[in-house]
C-alpha cells in the first residue's frame, strides 16, 4: 500500500471535511436565517430560495477550488 | 437501544442478499460469456477477456430483497417502492449504455430522471420519502421546502455517475462501496435510525460483497454501467431515505475527488474509452504507472501512482483504505448530527 499517498489523502479529506461542515454551518446559521424578500408573496418564496441556492453554489465552488489546489500541491507538483 | 428487535430482523433478512447476489453473479458470468458480453481487462499484460454487465446481479438482488422486506411488513412500502424504482431505472440506463455505447452526456442527463420516483412519491405521500429538513452536524438544521425536492434529482445523478467513474481496477468500486455501505450501516445503528435504512444499507453491503467475490483481483466479472449506475443510485436514494445526506457525501469523498479532477481537466462529460490521453500506463513488468501525460486527467488512481509505480492489487488496497478513511469521517459526521454547538 502507498502509505504516503494515504497520508496525503487523509490530510486532504480531513481538511475538506472540516471546510464542508463549516460551509453547512454558514448556510444554517447565517444564509438560511436571511429574509431577503417578503415571504408573504408566493413568488418571493422561490426568489428567496433561488438566491440562497446561489450562495450555496458559490460556497460549493469555493470548496472544490480549495480541494483542487490542495491535491495539486500534494500530488501533481511532486510528479513533475 | 430503541427497536433492537426490528433492526436485528432487518439485518438478518438483508444477510440473505449475500448468497443471492453471489449466485446471480455466477449466473450472469456464465450467461454473459455465452452471449459474447465480454470486456478486456486492459490492466493485465495478457489482456484477459472478462464477462461484462455482471453487476446486474446487484440491482436485481436489491430490488428482490426490498420486495421481501416489504412483504414482511418491515417498512413503508412507498419508500421501498421508490427505492426499487430508482435502482431499477438506473440499472436500465446503465444497461442501455452498455449495449448502445451512448455519448458521455447521456448518462448524467438520463440519471437525473432516475430520481423522479423519489420526488413524485415524496410529493404524493408527504413525510414518507423525505422531510425537506437538512440536519447539519454541530449547527442544527434548516428547512428547505423548495430546494430539497429539486436536489433529490441532482443527488441521484451525481452519486450514480461518480460511482460509475471510479471503477477502473478490479474490485475498486465493489470494495469501496461495500465499505461505504458498511460504515453508514454502523453509523445508522449508532444513532438509532429506523429499521428501513438499516435494512437497505445492510442489503447493499451484503449484495456488494457477493459481487466482490468474483470482481476482486484478478477479476472474473466486470460490473458494467448497469451495476455501477444502479449501485451509485442506491447510495443517492439511501442518503435521502435514511436522512444521511451529509454523511453520504463524506463517505464518497474518493469518488468526488476522482470525478472532480476528471471533469476539471477534460471539461466535458465523456467516456473513459473516448479519452485520447490516458492517466495511467501498464509497464512491461505488469505494474501500473502515472502516464505523465499533462493532458490526461489527474484521477484518483493517477494520484496514487505519482512518482511510484505499483501493482493493481496495491492500488486497489490503497483505494479501499481511502474509503475506510472517508467512511470513518462519515460515521463521525452522523454522530455529530445530533450535537448542536
Amino acid at each position: 500500500m502507498n502509505n504516503r499517498a494515504i497520508g496525503y489523502e487523509l490530510v486532504v479529506f480531513v481538511t475538506q471535511w472540516g471546510l464542508m461542515l463549516l460551509g453547512f454551518g454558514i448556510l444554517t446559521k447565517f444564509v438560511a436565517q436571511l429574509n431577503l424578500l417578503n415571504p408573504s408573496l408566493s413568488l418571493d418564496l422561490y426568489f428567496d430560495a433561488a438566491v440562497k441556492a446561489l450562495i450555496a453554489l458559490v460556497l460549493s465552488v469555493a470548496w472544490l477550488f480549495i480541494w483542487d489546489r490542495q491535491v495539486r500541491l500534494y500530488f501533481h507538483k511532486r510528479g513533475r | 437501544m430503541p427497536s433492537l428487535g426490528a433492526n436485528t430482523v432487518a439485518i438478518l433478512i438483508a444477510l440473505g442478499s449475500f448468497p443471492v447476489s453471489l449466485g446471480l453473479t455466477r449466473f450472469f458470468m456464465y450467461w454473459n460469456s455465452r452471449h459474447g458480453i465480454i470486456g478486456i481487462d486492459v490492466h493485465k499484460l495478457n489482456r484477459p477477456k472478462v464477462p461484462e454487465m455482471v453487476g446486474a446481479a446487484v440491482p436485481i438482488t436489491l430490488i428482490l430483497f426490498a420486495a421481501i422486506y416489504t412483504l414482511t411488513g418491515g417498512a413503508s412500502s412507498i419508500a421501498l417502492l421508490a427505492y426499487s424504482l430508482v435502482v431499477g431505472l438506473a440499472a436500465l440506463v446503465g444497461a442501455a449504455d452498455d449495449r448502445l455505447k451512448m455519448r458521455g452526456i447521456f448518462k448524467p442527463v438520463l440519471t437525473l430522471l432516475c430520481g423522479l420516483p423519489l420526488l413524485i412519491l415524496g410529493l404524493a405521500f408527504p413525510g414518507e420519502i423525505y422531510a425537506s429538513t437538512l440536519h447539519v452536524p454541530l449547527f442544527g438544521s434548516y428547512h428547505l421546502p423548495v430546494i430539497y425536492p429539486l436536489t433529490i434529482l441532482v443527488a441521484v445523478s451525481v452519486t450514480s455517475n461518480t460511482v460509475n467513474m471510479l471503477d477502473p481496477l478490479n474490485g475498486s468500486m465493489a470494495g469501496g462501496i461495500s465499505i461505504v455501505a458498511g460504515g453508514l450501516l454502523i453509523g445508522s445503528l449508532l444513532i438509532g435510525a429506523g429499521s428501513m435504512p438499516i435494512f437497505l444499507y445492510a442489503s447493499l453491503m451484503f449484495s456488494m460483497l457477493g459481487f466482490l467475490y468474483y470482481n476482486r483481483f484478478p477479476a472474473r466479472a466486470f460490473a458494467g454501467n448497469v451495476g455501477q449506475l444502479s449501485i451509485g443510485a442506491s447510495i443517492g436514494a439511501l442518503a435521502i431515505l435514511g436522512k444521511t445526506e451529509i454523511a453520504s457525501i463524506v463517505a464518497i469523498f474518493p469518488n468526488i475527488q476522482n470525478s472532480f479532477f476528471f471533469l476539471s481537466r477534460i471539461r466535458r462529460f465523456t467516456e473513459h474509452r473516448e479519452l485520447t490521453s490516458k492517466p495511467t500506463k501498464l509497464l512491461p513488468d505488469g505494474k501500473l504507472a502515472d502516464s505523465e501525460d499533462p493532458r490526461a486527467p489527474l484521477t484518483l488512481v493517477r494520484t496514487l501512482l505519482v512518482g511510484r509505480p505499483a501493482t493493481e492489487n496495491e492500488v486497489v488496497s490503497t483505494i479501499w483504505m481511502l474509503f475506510l478513511t472517508s467512511t470513518s469521517l462519515a460515521v463521525i459526521t452522523l454522530l455529530l448530527t445530533g450535537v448542536t454547538l
